[in-house]
């Protein structure tokens, strides 16, 4: 589904990213851990195309997408759930989900896809009329987790969704999480440790130096003393 | 105050402030989506004014062609102004002065416009047949133009249409979208390369439907551009940089202005009287009415 082969990305002095490669197959919940400022949200970044890879290929779906512009990226059914949600704050939830349904085939059925959104994040729909600003954090990442399943989507990229929440907040927006692992959808996600992934990771991919150091089952990596005391510090 | 003031300066109020809303509000737009100042939004103004002459004064037809060929023109002005004036800028719009190269280059395109239309036309001023002629004495002697009256009309017209546009339909979201968080539209799959530029030529028709009747109360000329430029500046930078609220409030608040100066002190004095009030203002809010600091949404 989603291949990337020797990526190297940074800022204009700075390479963040080194040839870094990393597989994630059809159905498949990735989890990629690694400490802050080690190149998480910079690979999502890239792979998304918000940011330019200077060297290596992101292939989605057999497809070379390295250095496309993210607007063309997203509409090959790659959406990329950023850091700070990235919802349209002065835009009503409602409009927002509607954003979600910009693409011209997903604008005609946008009705019945909200109906379906709405369904799935019952919580969602009960905000609907609020505008995105007013929202809790938990509310907001609820809202752009909904977004991103408005259309059809081949890909989900998750930057960090526990970040910045209230633990009861993270509990609910693990649960949607899990929710769409049950409906088979495909996801690269992204934390600072495994405090959370344990029930939806399927493969863990460590990050550090922009690097991906080790590659394995959370069971294995969770449990290797030496993978969490030199990376991710000890677990409390 | 007697009743004649009162309904003099409403007069004044609703038609200027109409017709400084239509022009300043694609400024708002374009600073809203893209951070730049249009400064060939003039050109359109004096576009629409020569298009009008031409179809009303030189052809003869219907004024109503005239206010569609002139919306048609200038959009596709306003488009080609942005693929050469902005967009070969839009790829490097972190790396260079940005806002201030842009202001320069829209300017340039600007000077070029009212060079062809000197070339073109000639520097004297054509008289642009009024969309509607005559008039009511609404009361004791404050004459309404019904050119005055249309213009405020379509004027408030055009600004729901806009509202509603951008409220309720796809590109008018994607618009609204891509002023609030950029990245987050791109990643929505608008297209910012496509979105930009419609976004400016509409901006550019609301201006170049201004420039239709802004022609009849006054000429087309090179120059006609000019000051409606300058007072949409102005309506924009009262108003708040790319709040469209406080652009229309900003502009009903300056005909308002006006109008009262020139019943109570006169037409000399009312542009310096304006202009010392919207100091005065800027002093106490340096964002505008409804400005926001450091940033800018529609």
């Amino acid at each position: 589904m989603l291949e990337v082969t020797g990526l190297r990305a940074g800022y204009r002095d700075t390479t963040v990213i080194r040839d870094l490669s990393l597989a994630v197959t059809a159905g498949e919940v990735a989890v990629l851990v690694g400490p802050n400022g080690h190149g998480k949200t910079t690979l999502l970044r890239a792979i998304s195309g918000l940011a330019k890879p200077a060297a290596g290929r992101v292939l989605l779906d057999g497809e070379e997408v390295q250095g496309w512009p993210p607007e063309r990226v997203s509409l090959r059914g790659l959406v990329h759930v950023p850091q700070g949600d990235g919802l349209f704050p002065e835009m009503t939830v409602e409009e927002n989900l509607l954003m979600g349904a910009f693409p011209a085939a997903s604008w005609r059925g946008r009705r019945k896809e909200l109906a379906r959104v709405y369904d799935l994040f019952p919580r969602v729909r009960a905000m609907s009329g609020q505008r995105a600003r007013t929202l809790s954090g938990g509310e907001r990442r609820l809202t752009a987790l909904g977004r991103a399943l408005v259309r059809p989507t081949k890909i989900m990229l998750i930057d960090e969704p526990s970040l910045g929440l209230a633990p009861v907040a993270i509990d609910a927006v693990y649960a949607a999480i899990a929710d769409l692992k049950a409906a088979g959808t495909t996801i690269l996600l992204v934390e600072e440790n495994f405090t959370h992934v344990g029930g939806i990771a399927d493969t863990v991919h460590v990050l550090e130096m922009g690097a991906i150091v080790r590659t394995g089952g959370f069971e294995d990596l969770s449990q290797d003393e030496s993978v969490v005391e030199t990376y991710l510090g000890r677990l409390t | 105050m007697s009743m004649t003031d009162v309904v003099g300066i409403l007069v004044t109020t609703i038609t200027l402030g109409s017709i400084y809303g239509l022009v300043a509000i694609g400024m708002t737009l374009i600073y809203g989506t893209l951070r730049i100042l249009d400064m060939s939004q003039g050109s359109m103004v004096m576009a629409g004014s020569f298009i009008a002459w031409g179809v009303m004064a030189v052809a003869g037809w219907n004024p109503v062609i005239a206010i569609l060929l002139a919306f048609a023109g200038t959009f596709v002005l306003g488009t080609l102004t942005q693929l050469v004036s902005v967009q070969p800028l839009l790829s490097r719009r972190n790396v260079v002065d940005f806002e201030m190269i842009t202001f320069i280059t829209t300017f340039a395109v600007a000077l070029v416009f009212t060079n062809v239309a000197l070339q073109v036309f000639g520097p004297y001023q054509k008289n642009v047949t009024p969309v509607i002629s005559g008039g009511i004495n609404i009361y004791n002697g404050v004459n309404l133009s019904y050119q005055a009256l249309t213009m405020a009309l379509v004027s408030v017209a055009l600004m729901v249409g806009l509202g509603v546009f951008l409220a309720r339909t796809r590109w008018g979201m994607a618009i609204r979208a891509v002023a609030q968080d950029l990245d987050a539209a791109r990643l929505m799959g608008i297209p910012i390369g496509k979105l930009y530029p419609l976004t400016m030529g509409l901006a550019s028709a609301l201006a170049g439907i201004g420039g239709v009747f802004l022609g009849g109360l006054y000429f087309a000329s090179p120059q006609a551009g000019d000051l409606p430029l300058l007072e949409a500046l102005i309506v924009v930078i009262f108003g708040g940089l790319g709040s469209l609220p406080g652009t229309i409030y900003a502009a009903y608040a300056i005909g308002l202005i006006q109008g009262t100066a020139e019943i109570f002190v006169g037409t000399t004095w009312s542009l310096p009287i304006l202009y010392g009030v919207i100091l005065i203002v800027l002093i106490a809010r340096p964002h505008g009415l409804l400005g926001k600091p450091a940033e800018a949404r529609l």
